[in-house]
């Protein structure tokens, strides 16, 4: 709080001041006081309006200025109230009761929405594992008529699948959105997954000539292993899909591991076709497609940034290189162990 | 013939379950009564149980758990619920495996015959017969002339010889063939199987067993 503008705000005060003392010195010249009485009396309304006016400006000013600093402080700037006592002085109690009263509704709504949100999230999560009931019979169903109906099964089974993966994608879009943990995290063998991985994308694989290679994949690393493998499974049905049938060497997906001091570094590298180097920086975005996307149409620009936002709950560091036309290379890097050990509790669930 | 128990209250999945299973030649039935699911459990005396968690009167959990103070019979659970939380505690109950619908009908194949091959290797020894030749699929070897002559095999010619082994006198289709070498972290394409499988074909010949594999066109192999 500064004072000039303190000042500025009770011009009035200075008014009242100013024709209070000509108003009582012309008084007691029309009385013919004494010269010394009318300066006695002209210093005494003085003290008074600037002690006044000092008392006002500092009770003022301690309050504001916790305030004001509190406020700037704070990284949630709502919790702000919270912080502060209530006033002694009258206008501040006001001001001080009203934000209260305005905090106060604005929780109640923000928790209305929590609520909303979490039993959205919580419809969600049960709704997939209802309708994940009927595609297990769809399954089975055309796993046992496999012999019977070749071609329309095939065909169908692709289908399945597809939405299949649309209802991972959203399962765990809901997951990662959410704040709460329910990921649990242990040492799990890469070769492992990548082979959990390999054969849900194994017809597509195999229905394409693509030449499916994994190196060095016998490593341990510390995640919660459903959850790297539907990452796992978003990159690689990524590489499948943007494969490019122009390349005569044929098409090629090469997962290959690198291990060093403090990390350990999975790869997943394509021949495919590419993106652009404009794209690129944005390809984790939300609801962001390129310049492929489009051109392929099926892309809902959700599969990456899903990714990228279980990567950062997990800790684990993902990052992506590309040339047009040329290769795309995904690498996760885990860090060592005892990154976790200090750092995350593991969630006692027995 | 090896009786394996459904425990589902979904009804389309568990007849075609149960004509999956057949189809596979195991002998399936489905648990109709779930009032006393354990009691009813016991008494069909299976030799390995799929069991859903969401099931009426109590949970597949706390079933599994009445069941375990019981019997160790093999338990696959299976469940739409797929977070490795709930993974983690149907194994803490004692479930042997754990498998999330929508499951690819092969794998669950796939770990149910890895299941009871378990379940019996440690009732009796490790080792497996056929036609007088002992196979040690562990060291990759097959054994003949009562046992003073060794082959070596490949691990994809071992893998899909146990492959077809273990599925004696029916017809295995490439594509079960193709997953049961994927799982096992090898990664063919077509033609690689087919080289492989005419490999595996010689390797027999030169050992003097001719017609090991046949081929059924369209089909898969079978073998013989």
């Amino acid at each position: 709080m500064k004072f000039g503008k303190y000042l500025k705000d009770r011009l009035y005060s200075v008014i009242i001041y100013i024709f209070v003392i000509i108003a009582v010195i012309l008084l007691m010249t029309a009385f013919k006081s004494q010269i010394e009485l009318k300066i006695t009396v002209g210093i005494i309304i003085t003290l008074l309006w600037i002690s006044e006016i000092f008392i006002d400006f500092f009770r003022k000013k301690r309050y504001f200025d916790e305030f004001v600093n509190n406020t700037q402080n704070l990284e949630q700037k709502y919790l702000v109230m919270e912080t502060l006592s209530e006033p002694s002085f009258y206008e501040g109690k006001i001001i001080y009761d009203v934000i209260s009263d305005i905090d106060k509704s604005m929780v109640e709504n923000v928790k209305k929405y929590c609520h909303a949100t979490q039993d959205f999230k919580e419809y969600v999560e049960m709704w997939i594992h209802e309708i994940k009931l009927p595609i297990a019979s769809m399954t089975l169903i055309l796993h046992n008529y496999k012999e019977k109906y070749p071609d329309v099964t095939e065909r169908m089974t692709h289908h399945v699948n597809r939405v299949n993966n649309y209802l991972e994608q959203i399962l765990y879009y809901v997951r990662s959105e959410n704040a709460q943990k329910d990921y649990i995290i242990s040492d799990c063998r890469l070769s492992k997954l990548i082979a959990a991985v390999a054969v849900k994308n194994k017809d597509d694989i195999l229905e394409n000539n693509i030449d499916f290679q994994v190196e060095n994949a016998d490593a341990d690393v510390c995640t919660d292993s459903k959850w790297l493998e539907f990452i796992l499974n978003q990159i690689i049905s990524n590489s499948i899909k943007y494969r490019d049938e122009k390349k005569t060497d044929g098409s090629v997906i090469k997962i290959y591991v690198i291990k060093n001091d403090k990390s350990t570094v999975l790869n997943i590298y394509d021949n495919g076709i590419g993106i652009p180097a404009a794209d690129l920086p944005r390809v984790f975005d939300k609801s962001f497609t390129g310049e492929n996307g489009h051109a392929y149409s099926k892309a809902t620009g959700m599969g990456m940034y899903i990714v990228k936002n279980l990567c950062e709950k997990l800790g684990h560091k993902i990052t992506i290189e590309s040339v047009k036309g040329e290769y795309t290379l995904v690498s996760i890097e885990f860090f060592k162990n005892d990154f976790y050990k200090e750092t995350l509790v593991l969630r006692n669930i027995m | 013939m090896k009786k394996i128990l459904i425990v589902e209250d979904d009804k389309d999945i568990s007849i075609e379950l149960k004509a999956l299973l057949e189809n596979s030649g195991y002998e399936a039935s489905i648990l109709t009564d779930f009032k006393n699911a354990s009691d009813e459990i016991l008494r069909n005396e299976p030799d390995l149980v799929l069991l859903d968690i969401n099931i009426p009167y109590m949970n597949g959990e706390m079933l599994l758990r009445d069941l375990r103070q019981k019997t160790d019979v093999p338990v696959i659970m299976v469940t739409s619920r797929d977070s490795e939380a709930d993974e983690v505690l149907s194994m803490s109950y004692g479930a042997d495996d754990y498998i999330t619908k929508p499951y690819n009908p092969t794998i669950l194949l796939l770990r149910i015959n890895a299941l009871l091959k378990r379940a019996a290797a440690s009732s009796a020894n490790n080792s497996t017969f056929y036609r007088g030749m002992e196979i040690l699929p562990q060291k990759g070897v097959i054994k003949y002339n009562d046992g003073r002559d060794e082959m070596l095999l490949t691990k994809n010619e071992m893998t899909i010889f146990m492959c077809l082994l273990a599925k004696k006198d029916r017809i295995v289709s490439r594509d079960e063939l193709m997953t049961e070498l994927w799982n096992n972290e090898e990664y063919l394409n077509d033609n690689a199987l087919t080289v492989n499988i005419s490999r595996l074909r010689a390797r027999f010949k030169d050992i003097g067993i001719e017609d090991v594999i046949e081929t059924r066109k369209g089909q898969g192999y079978i073998l013989v």
